[in-house]
Parts: structure tokens; C-alpha cells; sequence
């Protein structure tokens, strides 16, 4: 244990207290005590399953990688033959009464897989038939879970490759190139791939007025309950935001808001503050790593880590449109728990070998 | 170094450059934190406060209106109201369907409020008021699986006396936008007073509306009640309207159209206030079924029209005593001048017909009153002149409101050379003065008018302020007639009723020395042989008594207008008879004064106070032509 980095894990138990007590507020407000229990027994189960991966090898798994990279694409290619569509997608694989989200998964296999890839290459600059082989590698999952469809954990799985490509180092012409292959992607995807609603999640953004009773309305009133929290917050399952149920999806996407409203600039500063710290260790391992399998895994998920918690506040807090992207351990799912946990385990295994000769 | 190790700088470098970039990512958040929380703070508590708090209007109750002996006129009952919470309503058509069931109104007319409710959004909306009790109970029952309604307690006006006060009392109505504009007090969909008394005193009957504040949740429902600011009532209002009397006239009107004033001569204050027919004013305590609307204001009776303030109706003989005073005063007759009625007068070149075809002999100015002779009558106005006439009328207050606090009365017109070029582009026809001389032609009055002028006859020639509200009129102001002149004229009204001759004698029978005039205005020309109750309802003429007591020092004047009445003698005066005896008669005696006490020597007698009322068959009355 005193070989683990205490700081990454300090910052995860205090986002899993805030997680608690935040579930403890939503359950309240939409009368489901069960659900922070659960999320309790959650955080549990993530934190033996860090442990878990925290004392495996990282090279191990980089080396079993291609293994549980296929897996998880057969896994995300059966749901749509297996899984029945719940309200109209096929996100989740049903274990009796556990759901399970495979893209959370998938999204870890896949950043073991860039790894291990990484690892291989030892050139100062990556060649093409590199790049297209990272492109694919992270392109086919993240196209599985668009078409699930799911555009916030689709979203996620960006910032693998784009951290893969700097990590790489890209020349500043293939940048370029890349930004006018991401239009023309963006722009199919708009038109062939993007459903209707999630088209209009995006324009709302751009444009709140369109329409102030959907998305608009969410963020409005996920603004109005975190500004309403004012300095100190109006009390641990005293939020009138979320208790009289104006905040929508508040024990998922927008469970920082109700914390927010609760605690107060005080309380959400804090608990940005436990995010930063988690961030900016993991990034520490990333620089500390003994090799390119581990920076380039450790890199990948600081800046998945960064990416969903700056995406999903700045969505709470209306700089962002609203994605559907979860807050790691925040919010309510024992999926995204999981994955999370996994993440920061194999962070922990970087950390704890990274004198390791062998 | 020993080991096989990547060099991993480069990769180092370029991370350093990550973190980099998620630093400022996370100092920007904290900074879009601090701007919402601390600097916009307050304004997005104000927004989740409007979020949470639901402000329900409490009605305040208001005011009793009283009679001058204190008898209740107007007072408040409580009444459940229906209230409708629109965001709650999952299923229209499921909703109108119950409250159909339940009887509340017509299903269009369900529709039609649930459309309003609707568009008024998220507050609630009375969808019905006056809830039966088989209704509550039957909306309790269902309450879980109709959680859009829900019963509240209300008040509603309630008026013992109904339609005796209709007009008098008037309707309350939801306040208009620029009534809304003008006095911030108000709030929408407040009840306010639309005419009578509830107009004119809204500020006293008026209360305070109070406030509940609810929390409410993201679907409406009310989660807890905050605060209450309850609300204040109006003020109680004594009125000088005397219900005893006020029902006696409705009594004897009943079944006719017309109006009833009485006043008390001496400081205009009002003890009766009846237009006739009436409607039934609780139907404007609440929602108004389009239905009864459209019946009322298709009734070609015009139930809603206030005619005691607003009809205007040619005075007839009515007006012949203030003539009388004015010629008296001006020199133009002395008390002993005298006229050879023989049924029918020459001037310019045309006969004017006296409405006793054979004549009544020599009269005097007493004799003219007392047998209503026209002919006396057509050499005066000959004799005065348009602009003495007019002038007369003028000082006992005819041709312009009469100032009672009910707004929206008439003028009436008191026609003369420079109202006929500029109203009508001709000149005055000397002719016209002579019909106006008789009370006919373009000269038209509201009854309460004839009261206030008859007031002034017998109070020693003081034109009162009419009002409902002890100390609300001006004080009485003298119009510049001398005591002698008028006590002549009041000698001759004596005589109208004690006189042998006298056209009303029949209420000489009573218990009560009544004094006054008879008015017959003709609506369409005398036809030969014809008596008035062989014509059509809409072609008889109208019938006018304007009689007070008790003689000598009268406290009440009473101006009875029944329009198509007929015959004055027979149907107006016993009705002002009937009120008057129940003011100065024997407390305990039923007031009654039937056809069986009249005068054997008219043949109208045999008809009672109520004759059948047929509906007219088209348009409105004719102008009134001079003769009787």
C-alpha cells in the first residue's frame, strides 16, 4: 500500500464521500432511497477492484490487451443483436437486475490497446500507417457507441486518440489535416449519424432561446440551482432545485448541480478542487512513468479524466451543451464507477512500478 | 545506466503541454463557478425562489350593504369555488368529461373555461364557483384520480332580495385591463364593481386581496403553505334606500316595465331605486353562463337596462305643475287667470285637442292641475314661449344628470331654439312649443329626474343632490321660486288626488293624504273610439304619477313611470299609492290599493295595478306626438 500514490487515492475517496452524500440528496428528492445506497455499495466494490489492478501488472495487461480489445468490440457488436432496445437504444447488457454499460469498458480496453501500440513504436515521429492504425483502433468502438446511440460516452472516447496522435508527436501539417478530416466527420455525422434530438441539444447550446422547455430548460434550471447555492449553499437535502424536482437527470449528468446548490461555491469549489488534484496526479504518473506504455495509458486517462469532468461541469454550469457525459464517481451507475475505479487502478499499478527494472 | 529504457522525454514534454491545457480547463470552471455563485448569486436565488413560490390570491370579502333601518340589501355567503391547476391536467378531454358529469355547466361551456384556463398558464383558474354539495363530495371522491381540481373556499355575493335590488345594487365583473393600468391595487381577475352601488362604492366595498404562498414543485403540485397574508374585507355600507318600501314597489310592479324613485325631498336622499323588468342578480355573482347572457341581452324588454337613471320618457301632464309655478312666477298667469276648455284650442292655424273630448268648461290655473286640461296648458306655452318653458324646466333641474353617485345617467332634453338648429338643422316650430307645453314633443325625462324636480315643488324650492349615501349629496340650492308660488302649485296637486274632479282621485281613499300629478305621454296618436286596452301593448301610452306625503310637510316624492301603462289614473298612481302607504300608512295593514276603490266615471277603472304584458312585436316606440 505505501507504494500506491496517496494523493490520487485521497482525491478519490473524497469525490466518493461528495458522490454519497450528493446521491444521498437526489434519493431523497426523487424518493429512491435505494439509489445511494447502491452507489455506497458501488464505490465499494470500485475501490477493491482499484486495489485490484492496482497491484496487476500494467504490462500484463498491455499484453493481454488485443485480447480484451476484440472482446469488448464483440461485446459492443452484440448488443445490438442480444440486448433489447430500452427507451430506444442499445447501451446496456442486463444481468439479472444489474445493467451493464460495455462502452465504460470498452473505452478502458481500447485505451490498453493504444497503449500497447504505443509501446511498440519507437520512432521520434509516428509514420501514417501508425496513425491510421490508432485512428481505427479508437474510431470502430467509438462508432459502436454513436450508433448505440450514445453521443456523451462516444464523445469520451476523443480525447484517447487525440492524446495518443500529441502523445505521438504529429507533425503540425497532419494537425491540420486532421482538423479538416474531423469537419468533414463532424459534418457527415450531422447529417447521416446525429438523431434529430441530438441535433437540437447541440443548436440549443449555440442558441438557448430555440427551445426553453427541452434542453434549454434543463440548463436553465441547472444553472439557477447552482447560482442559487450563493457562497455557502442552502443545506445537505435542503436544495430546492433538486428536492422540488426542477433539476432533471439529477442523480446522473446533473448531480453536480445538485451538490452545487447544496454546498455552495464552497462545496463545488472543493470538490472541483479534489477533480484538479485527481488530474493533476494522474498526469504525474503519466510524467513518471518507466515507459511509453505506461505514459501514453496514464496520458490517455488524464485526459479522458480531464476531458469528461471539464465537458460535464461546464454542461452543469452552462458553458458547455448538454452531452449526456457522466461526472466520474459522481455520479449515480455502477458502469461508470467501475470503469473509473479500473482507470485509476492501472494509474496506481504506473505509479507503483514505475522504478520497477524489470 | 544500465537499463534498456525508452527515452521518454519527448512524450514528457508534450504532457507537460496536457497538463498544461487541463489546468486552465479547470481554472476556468472555477472562475465560471465563482461568477455564478458569488457574482450572479443572488440573482439565481431569485430565479429558484420563483421556482419554488406559488403566490395564491385570497379573495377579500366584500362589504354588506345595508338599508337606512340597517337591513341587509347585499351580503356574502360562503360559496366553494372549482379551481383548475393547468400544468396538472394530463388529459383534457378526460377532465371536461368529469366535470360534465358532475353538471357544472355544458359541455362547450367546459371547454371553452378549461381552452381559458389553459391559456392563462401555470396559476390556477376558477373553472366554477357555486358548487352544489352533491358536487364537493363528488369531486373528494375522485380527487387522487383528478389531481388537476381541487375545491376552495369562497365567498359569493348573496342578495336576499334579488331582482328589487338588481339595478340598484348592480353587477360585479372582472377588472379591466385599464382599470388594471390605472390603480395598482388592483390584481387580475379581481372582482370589481361593474355598475349600481358596487361601481360607485367599490372603494369602500372593496377589500384587500390576501396572498398564499405555496411552495410548489417542478409538476405544480403544492408542496407546503409558506406564508399567508390574509386578506382584508371592505367596508360596510349604510345605505338611504328604505327595503321595505324598495320591495313594496317591486311588488306593485311586478309584471311591468317602468321605474320607480322615491326621495326624500328634503335632502335627496334615496329611498327607492326600482327599474322594472329586473334580472336575477346572483347570476352575476359568479361565471355567467354565454347562455343567460345571450337571453338577456336579446329580451327585448331590455332586462339589464336601468331605466329609473337611464330611459327617457316624454314628462306628459307631468310637467304641468312646473310650468304652473313658472308662469306664476314670471307674471305670465295669476292665480285667478282663467281658460273656456272646449275640448279643443286653435294656435297657428291647427287644432290642439284637449284629452277630454267635450271640454272642461272654465279652469283655472288650481281646476287646470286638477283636471290635467290641456288647453290651459297650450295657451300658457303659447303665452311663455320655448325659452321660458325651457328655462323652467332647466331650474327644477330637468336636462341634466341629477349627480347620484350611480353614474351612466341620462340627460334627458329640454329642447329650445338653439338645441333644435344645432341638434337637428332646423329651426324651432312654434308649434312644438305648444306640445311641449302639455309635456309632449322632443321633451324627454328620466324618472329619477321627475322626482328630484317634484322635490323641489314641495320643499320650498330646493334642488337636491339625489343620493344613496347619507351626506354624499350637495346641500340642497335654492332654484329662485318664492314659497307663495309653490304652495299655490302644491294646493293644485292637492286637489289632483282630494279635488272632485281631480284626476287621481281614486287614491283620495287611502289612509294617507297623498298629493301629486298624473302623467299620460302618448306614444302614438289618439285614435277615436279606441280604448287604450284594445291597443297593441307597444302602441299604449305611457303612464306617469309623481305623487309624495304626507301633504303639508312631505317626507317622501314618488315618481312612477310604467311604460305602455295605458292610463296614469289607473295604473301609476295606485302603484305610488301602494308605496306611500306602506311609508306613512297603518304599520300593520297589507298596502293595497285596488281597481274597486276607483272613480266611476272613467272607463278604465275595472283594470288593476297589473295588467297582462304582452312582449312587443317590433321595434321601439314611436315618437310622441302632442295632444292630451
Amino acid at each position: 500500500m505505501r507504494r500506491l500514490d496517496p494523493w490520487l487515492l485521497l482525491s478519490a475517496l473524497a469525490i466518493a464521500a461528495c458522490s454519497y452524500l450528493a446521491q444521498g440528496s437526489t434519493a431523497k428528492a426523487l424518493a429512491t432511497p435505494g439509489f445511494a445506497n447502491r452507489q455506497i455499495v458501488w464505490l465499494a466494490v470500485g475501490g477493491v477492484v482499484m486495489l485490484l489492478f492496482a497491484f496487476t501488472d500494467y504490462r500484463v495487461l498491455a499484453r493481454l490487451s488485443p485480447f480484451l480489445y476484440v472482446a469488448s468490440l464483440g461485446v459492443l457488436v452484440s448488443l445490438f443483436v442480444i440486448a433489447p432496445a430500452r427507451a430506444g437504444t442499445h447501451r446496456w447488457l442486463l444481468f439479472g437486475s444489474f445493467t451493464v454499460q460495455p462502452s465504460d469498458f470498452a473505452r478502458i480496453a481500447t485505451m490498453l490497446a493504444v497503449a500497447a501500440l504505443a509501446g511498440e513504436h519507437r520512432k521520434e515521429r509516428l509514420d501514417l500507417k501508425t496513425v491510421a492504425r490508432l485512428a481505427g483502433m479508437v474510431g470502430v468502438p467509438a462508432a459502436l457507441v454513436l450508433l448505440q446511440p450514445d453521443l456523451g460516452t462516444a464523445v469520451t472516447f476523443g480525447p484517447i486518440l487525440l492524446t495518443a496522435l500529441w502523445l505521438g508527436g504529429l507533425p503540425w501539417r497532419a494537425w491540420v489535416g486532421l482538423v479538416v478530416a474531423a469537419a468533414v466527420v463532424v459534418g457527415c455525422a450531422w447529417f447521416w449519424v446525429l438523431r434529430p434530438y441530438q441535433q437540437e441539444r447541440i443548436l440549443t447550446f449555440v442558441d438557448p432561446d430555440r427551445a426553453p422547455f427541452s434542453s434549454g430548460y434543463q440548463q436553465r434550471q441547472s444553472k439557477i440551482a447552482v447560482g442559487s447555492g450563493e457562497t455557502a449553499g442552502k443545506g445537505l437535502q435542503s436544495g430546492t432545485q433538486s428536492q422540488l424536482r426542477f433539476l432533471p437527470a439529477q442523480y446522473t449528468d446533473f448531480i453536480f448541480a445538485v451538490w452545487a446548490e447544496e454546498t455552495g461555491f464552497i462545496g463545488s469549489a472543493l470538490l472541483l478542487a479534489a477533480y484538479a488534484l485527481m488530474v493533476y496526479r494522474a498526469f504525474v504518473i503519466a510524467l513518471s512513468a518507466r515507459d511509453r506504455v505506461g505514459a501514453v495509458f496514464a496520458g490517455c486517462a488524464s485526459a479522458v479524466l480531464a476531458v469528461q469532468i471539464l465537458v460535464n461541469v461546464g454542461m452543469v454550469t452552462g458553458v458547455a451543451p448538454t452531452t449526456g457525459i457522466t461526472l466520474p464517481l459522481l455520479s449515480y451507475g455502477g458502469s461508470s464507477v467501475l470503469a473509473t475505479s479500473i482507470a485509476l487502478g492501472i494509474l496506481q499499478s504506473i505509479w507503483r512500478l514505475r522504478y520497477a527494472n524489470v | 545506466m544500465t537499463f534498456v529504457r525508452d527515452d521518454l522525454r519527448p512524450v514528457q514534454r508534450r504532457l507537460a503541454t496536457l497538463l498544461v491545457a487541463a489546468a486552465l480547463g479547470f481554472g476556468l470552471l472555477a472562475v465560471r463557478l465563482w461568477v455564478l455563485q458569488i457574482v450572479q448569486g443572488p440573482r439565481w436565488r431569485t430565479a429558484a425562489e420563483n421556482n419554488r413560490l406559488r403566490r395564491l390570491p385570497l379573495e377579500a370579502p366584500r362589504g354588506t350593504v345595508t338599508d337606512v333601518h340597517g337591513e341587509v340589501i347585499l351580503d356574502n355567503r360562503p360559496t366553494y369555488q372549482l379551481l383548475l391547476f393547468p400544468e396538472e391536467m394530463k388529459d383534457r378531454a378526460r377532465t371536461a368529461a368529469f366535470l360534465t358529469s358532475l353538471g357544472i355547466a355544458s359541455a362547450d361551456e367546459i371547454d371553452a373555461r378549461l381552452a381559458k384556463a389553459c391559456r392563462t398558464s401555470h396559476l390556477p383558474s376558477v373553472i366554477a364557483d357555486n358548487l352544489t354539495w352533491p358536487q364537493v363530495a363528488t369531486i373528494a371522491a375522485h380527487r387522487a384520480e383528478y389531481r388537476e381540481l381541487d375545491v376552495h373556499p369562497a365567498t359569493r355575493r348573496s342578495l336576499p332580495n334579488g331582482a328589487a335590488v338588481a339595478h340598484l345594487v348592480g353587477q360585479l365583473g372582472e377588472v379591466s385591463p385599464e382599470q388594471l393600468a390605472a390603480d395598482p391595487a388592483l390584481r387580475s381577475g379581481e372582482l370589481v364593481g361593474r355598475s349600481g352601488i358596487e361601481r360607485a362604492y367599490q372603494d369602500v366595498l372593496g377589500g384587500t386581496p390576501g396572498n398564499l404562498v405555496v411552495v410548489v414543485d417542478a409538476f405544480g403540485r403544492q408542496v407546503s403553505a409558506l406564508a399567508e397574508e390574509p386578506p382584508v374585507p371592505g367596508h360596510p355600507l349604510r345605505t338611504t334606500i328604505d327595503l321595505d318600501l324598495q320591495k313594496e314597489a317591486a311588488a306593485a310592479m311586478t309584471g311591468l316595465v317602468g321605474a320607480v324613485v322615491a326621495l326624500d325631498p328634503r335632502d335627496g336622499a334615496v329611498r327607492v331605486l326600482l327599474s322594472q323588468p329586473a334580472f336575477d342578480p346572483e347570476l352575476f355573482a359568479g361565471h355567467l353562463e354565454p347562455a343567460k347572457w345571450r337571453e338577456l341581452i336579446s329580451d327585448p324588454l331590455d332586462p339589464l337596462h336601468d331605466r329609473a337613471l337611464q330611459a327617457l320618457y316624454p314628462p306628459g301632464s307631468t310637467i304641468k305643475p312646473l310650468f304652473a309655478a313658472g308662469a306664476l312666477r314670471d307674471g305670465i298667469r295669476t292665480p285667478s287667470d282663467s281658460v273656456y276648455c272646449t275640448g279643443a284650442v286653435n294656435i297657428y292655424g291647427h287644432p290642439y285637442r284637449c284629452w277630454q273630448k267635450g271640454g272642461h268648461g272654465r279652469v283655472d290655473l288650481d281646476e287646470a292641475i286638477e283636471v290635467s286640461c290641456d288647453s290651459f296648458f297650450y295657451h300658457l306655452a303659447h303665452d311663455a314661449g320655448i325659452d321660458h318653458l325651457a328655462a323652467w324646466a332647466r331650474a327644477f333641474g330637468l336636462g341634466s344628470p341629477t349627480g347620484i353617485e350611480i353614474g351612466g345617467e341620462s340627460s334627458g332634453l329640454v329642447p329650445d331654439e338653439a338645441w333644435s338648429r344645432k341638434a337637428r338643422g332646423q329651426p324651432w316650430y312654434g308649434g312644438e312649443t305648444i306640445s311641449v307645453g302639455i309635456g309632449q314633443g322632443p321633451i324627454l325625462v328620466t324618472p329619477i329626474q321627475l322626482a328630484v324636480a317634484y322635490s323641489a315643488l314641495v320643499n320650498g324650492g330646493l334642488l337636491v343632490q339625489p343620493h344613496l349615501v347619507e351626506g354624499q349629496g350637495r346641500p340642497p340650492r335654492p332654484i329662485g321660486f318664492p314659497p307663495a308660488v309653490l304652495a299655490e302649485v302644491q294646493r293644485a296637486m292637492e286637489l289632483v288626488v282630494a279635488g272632485p274632479r281631480g284626476t287621481a282621485r281614486r287614491l283620495a281613499a287611502l289612509p294617507v293624504r297623498i298629493a301629486g300629478k298624473t302623467g299620460t305621454s302618448q306614444v302614438i296618436h289618439k285614435q277615436d273610439g279606441v280604448t287604450w286596452q284594445q291597443l297593441p301593448w307597444n302602441e299604449r301610452h305611457h303612464a306617469l304619477f309623481v305623487g309624495y306625503a304626507p301633504v303639508g310637510n312631505p317626507e317622501l316624492v314618488v315618481a312612477v313611470v310604467v311604460e305602455h301603462g295605458g292610463d296614469a289614473a289607473s295604473v301609476a298612481a295606485p302603484i305610488a299609492g301602494r308605496i306611500l302607504e306602506r311609508a306613512f300608512g297603518p304599520p300593520s295593514g297589507p298596502a293595497a290599493v285596488t281597481a274597486s276603490k276607483a272613480a266611476p266615471d272613467e272607463p278604465a277603472t275595472r283594470v288593476a295595478a297589473a295588467p297582462p304584458l304582452p312582449r312587443p312585436a317590433e321595434g321601439t316606440d314611436k315618437p310622441p306626438r302632442p295632444t292630451r
